[in-house]
């Protein structure tokens, strides 16, 4: 019997995929459906403000020693 | 040209339509509407229907245009309907026509011929100034109760202290009611509508300045239709030139009051028996002000006054000389820049992944930097531009294209993921179970997602789907 599950359908970078699903490995608290193809995945739709968050959290540490070597 | 400004046409538009009646009433507004609102072909239908006698056949209207252009034609007719300028009607052999409406047509024919002596565009003072004011001094005027205004915003009055600008409690009102500011233990905080608001050009600032007026005239007590009307009033007055208050309503001689601390009009005290529009005013509705209009230009620097007097210029790699003292200049270009340098007359910085986040975060967008940085871009960007760039190429970019793309890149960036909401569809059965809804999905445009490997689908809405699927449980 088909089934219709809410949520918020993501579209990204393989990266990030692998980072969320990397996120939802600690507590399976974003993922509702990993939808099994390389830049889409359904997450719970309360958690896309904190996803969004972290990332950027994440992102920024991670790129932001290559942005200072190239400045000056 | 098309009216560059598309608030006040949008803001317009939401009027009710009787008071379109009582401001067409002005030959002065009806004018500055004409002037100012319509694109070039509403402006062609109105003055060809202007002084017929009776009504035109829409097929005779409709052939005077190309059949390619029936797209300008149906926009041009349809913000003639919307601003309540054109109506249809039938003629005595029952063709739907097209006339222009009244009290529009008779104002708009008054404001041409300059017929009657009604005060609809002001009242010259006859009697010389003692003191005299030229255009310079009112230019000046202008631009520092505006850049004090803007200044207020950003919170740099604070920091110039020379010649600061006293906000009258009015200006600091209608800021913060219009969202632009926000006051948090009487400091002041700008806000994201803010942002976006100092880094337009001044023309569409003064624009939503004065909506943001006309929406509160109501609660000050005051006509709002009546301010609205001397707005226009004002728009078509000579630069320049002083005008005899003596004629004014009270209601005119209050939004007077008002209008001067915004530097709107100046008047030496506000007992005085004469006013100046300013510069800020006689652009409001006519075409000179779109890009490096000399507003800006003279707001952009005490000594600038040239007419395209840009002063940023932005190198490939990044980095950026601004030359200007204007402490409201330097805080914006610091908004978005890591400043490194300040002389006299010159700021350095450089524009990084950091200042631009930074800006983003605050809620400024990658296009209002850009736009920004073109509409001050300094002369020598432009005639650098326009000597490589040949005639074939597509629009050419007075900034590096590298710095524009990469600011719209860092601004990418931070979306790194898009969400859509809505529903999963999984656990078909079969393929034929699948297949059905999902196609259905696509034809009524909710698809979003499918695979048909995992026979899973993802829709924006949900509710003609399921109702689908149950159709067909109960067809079986």
């Amino acid at each position: 019997m088909p089934r219709a599950v809410k949520g918020l359908l993501i579209e990204c970078d393989p990266s990030i995929k692998s980072m969320i699903l990397k996120y939802d490995e600690e507590r399976r608290d974003y993922i509702v459906e990993d939808l099994d193809d390389e830049n889409h995945l359904v997450i719970k739709e309360s958690q896309l403000e904190n996803l969004k968050m972290r990332l950027d959290k994440d992102l920024d540490e991670k790129i932001m020693q290559l942005d200072e070597s190239e400045s000056e | 040209m098309a009216a560059p400004t598309s608030r006040p046409l949008e803001y317009l538009e939401g009027l009710p339509g009787g008071i379109f009646l009582q401001l067409y009433k002005q030959p002065s507004t009806a004018l500055a509407i004409f002037r100012r609102m319509l694109p070039d072909l509403a402006k062609c239908f109105v003055m060809a229907l202007l002084y017929l006698k009776d009504p035109l056949p829409t097929a005779d209207l409709e052939i005077w245009v190309k059949a390619e252009s029936k797209k300008q034609r149906d926009n041009a007719l349809s913000i003639l309907g919307r601003l309540h300028i054109l109506s249809t009607t039938r003629t005595e052999n029952n063709a739907r026509a097209y006339m222009v409406t009244n009290p529009f047509a008779s104002s708009l024919r008054q404001a041409l011929t300059g017929s009657e002596d009604t005060q609809s565009f002001g009242v010259f003072s006859q009697v010389p100034d003692q003191s005299t004011i030229t255009v310079s001094d009112l230019d000046e005027y202008a631009r520092r109760q505006w850049e004090g205004v803007l200044g207020y915003m950003v919170g740099t009055s604070a920091l110039s202290g020379r010649d600061s600008v006293n906000l009258s409690k009015g200006v600091r009102q209608l800021l913060q009611a219009g969202n632009l500011v926000d006051i948090r233990d009487r400091r002041v905080e700008i806000t994201k509508d803010g942002f976006g608001f100092v880094l337009q050009d001044v023309n569409t600032q003064v624009w939503h300045i004065m909506i943001l007026y006309v929406e509160s005239a109501q609660s000050l007590g005051m006509d709002s239709v009546e301010v609205l009307s001397f707005l226009f009033l004002l728009s078509s007055l000579e630069l320049g030139q002083s005008y005899e208050k003596k004629h004014l309503s009270s209601t005119q001689l209050q939004t007077l009051a008002n209008l001067a601390d915004f530097g709107i009009v100046y008047q030496e005290t506000p007992e005085a028996t004469r006013f100046y529009p300013t510069r800020l005013a006689t652009t409001l509705t006519s075409d000179s002000s779109a890009l490096g209009n000399p507003t800006s230009g003279s707001l952009s620097g005490p000594e600038s006054g040239g007419a395209s007097s840009g002063f940023i210029i932005i190198e490939t790699n990044y980095r950026l000389y601004a030359y200007t003292s204007s402490p409201l200049q330097i805080s914006l270009i610091s908004l978005f820049t890591n400043l490194k340098y300040r002389f006299p007359n010159l700021i350095t910085g450089k524009i990084t992944r950091q200042s631009v986040r930074r800006a983003i975060e605050m809620g400024i967008t990658a296009e209002q930097i850009i736009s920004y940085l073109m509409s001050h871009a300094h002369p020598q960007l432009r005639k650098h531009n326009a000597a490589h760039s040949t005639s074939n190429t597509i629009q050419p970019s007075v900034l590096p294209p590298t710095v524009t793309d990469q600011i719209r890149l860092w601004q990418l960036e931070r979306d790194r993921v898009r969400a859509t909401a809505g529903f999963l569809f999984k656990d078909f059965n079969t393929s034929a179970e699948y297949d059905a809804p999902c196609r259905y999905a696509a034809e009524i445009g909710v698809l979003v997602w499918k695979s048909n490997r995992k026979r899973m689908f993802f829709v924006s809405r949900h509710e003609q789907v399921a109702a689908f699927l149950r159709d067909r449980a109960v067809g079986k």
